[in-house]
C-alpha cells in the first residue's frame, strides 16, 4: 500500500473514525471552479480524494457524471490539464491520499509506462482503472508498482469467491466496494443491502486492505447504513456533482454535505449495535 | 472466463466489474449450447421456417456486364427482417432463453438490429427495449415504427453523438443495472468477449452456405469477397467460411462518409489508432488524449467509431484489406443495383457494391467476385430522397 494510504488509514483506525472520501471530475465545470470544489474537500475533513479523468464514453458512470464529463471535454480540459491540477492540489495537502478514477483509453493513449510515471510525479497515490478487471491488470500492475502507485479495484456485490481471491492478491489502497448492481449516481436508494454484509465478511477474510463504499452515497442516512455493515469508509461522487451544479453557495452547501458525511464517519456503532 | 478471446493483441475483455459474472455466465452457456444438438436443431428449424434459409447465391448478369467482372450477390437482404442480423438475434434470444433470461435489451443504428430483436422477441416471448440514438431515429422511422408494432420498447439516446456509439454505452449501462433477468443482445462482432466469438458463430451460417453454393454450382471458389464494415459483423460472417482458402482475398468496405481527408467518416482500420472502447481493444477514432472521436457516414448501421477486434486482427496480419467509399459513392450504388437489378440495397451493403465496382476497374477480366448484400433498403428511401 502506498505510504500515504497506510498512513491515513491507520491514523483513522487509531481514532476509531471511518474513511469519508468525496469524488469530483477533474476540470469541472472549468479549472477554477473544480479547485474550489477540491478545496472545499480538503477544508472539509476529506480523509482522501477521489478524482475522475474526464471521459467521451463512461459506460460505467450514471446521467450525472457523465453529463460532467462531456463538458469538461467540451471546454477543451486535456489530460495533461488534469495531471496539472492534481499537482496543484497536492501542494496544499502533502499527507491526503489522491485517487483517481480512469477509463483504460485515456491510460492507453497517453502510455501505460507515462501515465504512472505521470501519475507519481502530479502525488497521485492510487489507480482505479473503471473498465480494467482484474484478469487484464498485468498491463497495467508492473508501471503501477515501478511507481509506488496503488492499484484500486472493484467490487461488486455479484463478484464471486473466486474473483474476490484473485482481486485481494493483487489490490492495493483499499477496495473499492459497489454498494449496488448498476452505474454510478443518486437516482436510486442504496437499495437492499442485506447481502453486503455476507461479501464485506468474506471480503475481510481475503484481505487486509480497508474496504470504501460507494455508488449511490448521498446522505448521512446512505453513508451511515453502509458504515454499519463494516466498511471502513464512504466516498460519495455524484451528489457533490448535482449540489455543485444546482447551488448558487455551492460552497457552503458542499461544506454542508460533508460535515454530515464525515459526521457520520465519527459517530461510530459497531455493527453489532446497529442490529438492535 | 474460460478464455479471454484475444485476436491478436486485439478483443480481449475491458468493462467494469460488475459486468464480469454476466460475461462468464454468456460464455459459459455459448459453450454448451454450440455443442448441444438441440439448440442447434431449434435454431436451425428457425433459420429455414422462420427466417428463410438458405438464402439465395444469385449471379447479377446486367451488373456483370456493365461492370466486366462476374458479379455474385449473397441476398441476406432476402432474409426475413430485411438484414443479417436476423442470424445473431435468433441465435442469442435462443441463448438468452436458455439461460433462463426474460428481458432482452439491444442497441441499434440503423434499426435493422432492433428490428431482429423484435421479432425474436416477439417469437420467443421476451420482453424486449432497444436503445437508439435520437439522430438515427430520425432518420430510420421506418424500422422504428416495426419495432413498436412487434411489441419492443424503443428507448431515444440523447448523450453524446447520438447515434450507435452512445446507444452502445445506454445498453452497457442498462445491463450492469439489470444484469440478473436481462441478457444484452449486442449486435454486431464486437464489444468484450464472448460476443465477438458468439455473434460470428452465428453469422457464419452467411459464408458456410455461400461457400457450398458457389462451389456446387460453379465448381470453383470467387476470386474477391466483399462486405461493408461497420462493427463488422455481416463480414466476418461472410469471411470466415474462407478464411483458410488462401486464394479468395477478403475485403472488407468502411465508410469515407465525407472523405478520409474531412473529420467526418467512419473508416477505422485505416485511419484508426489501437485503442480500448466498448469492452474491447481495437481499433478506435479518437484524439491523442484517447477521446473516442464521433464518426460519420450517410449509412447508420456504419456509424461507429471502432470496429470488431477481429477484423482488426485479419488487418493487421494482411489476410484481409479494408478500403473506404464515400457517402456519394453509396449513394450511386444503391441507385446503380436498384435500376440495373432491380434490388433496392441497404445504403451500409451500397457501400460493398460501390467499392466492388471500383475494384472491377482494376482486376482481370471475369473474374468472381461475391459481394455480401448484408440487406435491404426499402428503410433508407427517405433518408436517399433527402440527398437528392
Amino acid at each position: 500500500m502506498s505510504k500515504r494510504y497506510q498512513a491515513r488509514f491507520e491514523k483513522l483506525k487509531q481514532s476509531n473514525q471511518k474513511a469519508f472520501m468525496p469524488f469530483t471530475v477533474l476540470g469541472w465545470p472549468n479549472k477554477d471552479k473544480s479547485l474550489s470544489i477540491i478545496k472545499t474537500m480538503l477544508s472539509s475533513n476529506a480523509s482522501a480524494l477521489e478524482l475522475g479523468f474526464p471521459f467521451s464514453d463512461p459506460v460505467a458512470d450514471g446521467p450525472v457524471i457523465a453529463k460532467a464529463s462531456f463538458e469538461t471535454l467540451e471546454s477543451g480540459f486535456k489530460t495533461a490539464d488534469a495531471f496539472a491540477l492534481i499537482s496543484e492540489v497536492r501542494k496544499l495537502d502533502e499527507a491526503i491520499p489522491i485517487g483517481v478514477l480512469v477509463y483504460y483509453n485515456v491510460v492507453l493513449a497517453t502510455g501505460v509506462e507515462s501515465f504512472f510515471k505521470q501519475a507519481k510525479a502530479a502525488g497521485i497515490d492510487g489507480v482505479l482503472i473503471a473498465d480494467l478487471p482484474i484478469e487484464s491488470a498485468e498491463e497495467v500492475l508492473p508501471y503501477a508498482k515501478a511507481n509506488d502507485v496503488d492499484l484500486i479495484f472493484i467490487v461488486s456485490p455479484v463478484t464471486t469467491d473466486e474473483r474476490l481471491q484473485r482481486i485481494a492478491t493483487s489490490a492495493g489502497g483499499f477496495i473499492y466496494l459497489v454498494s449496488r448492481l448498476g452505474v454510478t449516481g443518486t437516482d436510486k436508494s442504496a437499495g437492499n443491502l442485506t447481502n453486503l454484509g455476507g461479501l464485506i465478511s468474506r471480503l475481510k477474510a481475503l484481505t487486509k486492505l480497508p474496504i470504501c463504499a460507494g455508488f449511490g452515497v448521498s446522505s448521512k442516512q446512505t453513508s451511515s447504513a453502509l458504515l454499519e455493515l463494516g466498511v471502513d469508509g464512504v466516498i460519495v461522487g455524484s451528489r457533490v456533482i448535482e449540489i455543485a451544479r444546482q447551488s448558487e453557495h455551492y460552497e457552503s452547501d458542499l461544506a454542508k454535505l460533508f460535515k454530515e458525511l464525515h459526521e457520520s464517519c465519527c459517530e461510530l456503532r459497531s455493527p453489532m449495535d446497529a442490529k438492535k | 472466463m474460460k478464455t479471454l478471446g484475444y485476436f491478436g493483441t486485439y478483443g480481449g475483455v475491458y468493462v467494469p466489474e460488475t459486468l464480469m459474472p454476466a460475461l462468464e455466465e454468456l460464455e459459459s452457456a455459448f459453450l454448451i449450447a454450440k455443442e448441444d444438438k438441440g439448440f442447434m436443431g431449434e435454431l436451425g428449424n428457425l433459420f429455414r421456417d422462420y427466417a428463410g434459409r438458405p438464402t439465395p447465391l444469385y449471379y447479377a448478369k446486367n451488373l456483370s456486364r456493365l461492370w466486366g467482372a462476374d458479379i455474385f450477390l449473397k441476398r441476406e437482404d432476402l432474409l426475413h427482417g430485411g438484414a443479417h442480423k436476423t442470424n445473431n438475434a435468433l441465435g442469442q434470444a435462443l441463448l438468452a432463453k436458455s439461460m433462463g433470461k426474460t428481458r432482452i435489451i439491444a442497441e441499434t443504428g440503423a434499426g435493422q438490429h432492433g428490428v431482429a430483436c423484435a421479432m425474436a422477441g416477439a417469437l420467443l416471448d421476451i420482453r424486449t427495449e432497444i436503445y437508439m440514438g435520437e439522430v438515427d431515429i430520425v432518420r430510420q422511422q421506418p424500422n422504428v415504427q416495426r419495432m413498436k408494432l412487434m411489441g419492443a420498447q424503443v428507448h431515444p439516446v440523447t448523450t453524446g453523438s447520438k447515434t450507435l456509439k452512445d446507444a452502445i454505452n445506454e445498453a452497457l449501462r442498462d445491463w450492469i443495472t439489470n444484469l440478473g433477468d436481462t441478457h444484452y443482445l449486442l449486435g454486431t462482432a464486437a464489444g468484450p468477449h464472448p460476443f465477438p466469438t458468439l455473434v460470428k458463430f452465428f453469422q457464419s451460417i452467411i459464408g458456410r452456405e455461400a461457400r457450398q453454393q458457389f462451389f456446387d454450382r460453379y465448381q470453383c471458389l470467387p476470386d474477391y469477397v466483399v462486405a461493408c464494415v461497420g462493427g463488422g459483423s455481416n463480414a466476418i460472417g461472410m469471411f470466415s467460411a474462407f478464411i483458410d482458402d488462401p486464394t479468395v482475398n477478403l475485403i472488407g468496405v468502411e465508410p469515407a462518409g465525407h472523405g478520409l481527408s474531412s473529420t467526418k467518416h467512419g473508416a477505422v482500420l485505416s485511419k484508426g489508432k489501437p485503442g480500448c472502447l466498448h469492452g474491447m481493444k481495437s481499433m478506435v477514432l479518437q484524439d491523442d488524449d484517447g477521446q473516442i472521436i464521433e464518426a460519420h457516414s450517410v449509412a447508420a448501421g456504419l456509424d461507429y467509431p471502432s470496429v470488431g477486434p477481429e477484423h482488426a486482427y485479419l488487418q493487421e496480419i494482411k489476410r484481409a484489406r479494408y478500403e473506404s467509399v464515400d457517402d456519394k459513392e453509396a449513394l450511386a450504388s444503391f441507385k446503380e443495383l436498384s435500376c440495373k437489378e432491380g434490388i433496392i440495397p441497404a445504403l451500409e451493403s451500397a457501400h460493398a457494391l460501390a467499392f466492388a465496382k471500383k475494384l472491377c476497374l482494376d482486376i482481370k477480366p471475369g473474374s468472381r467476385v461475391l459481394i455480401n448484400l448484408s440487406g435491404r433498403g426499402d428503410k433508407d428511401l427517405a433518408e436517399v430522397l433527402r440527398h437528392e
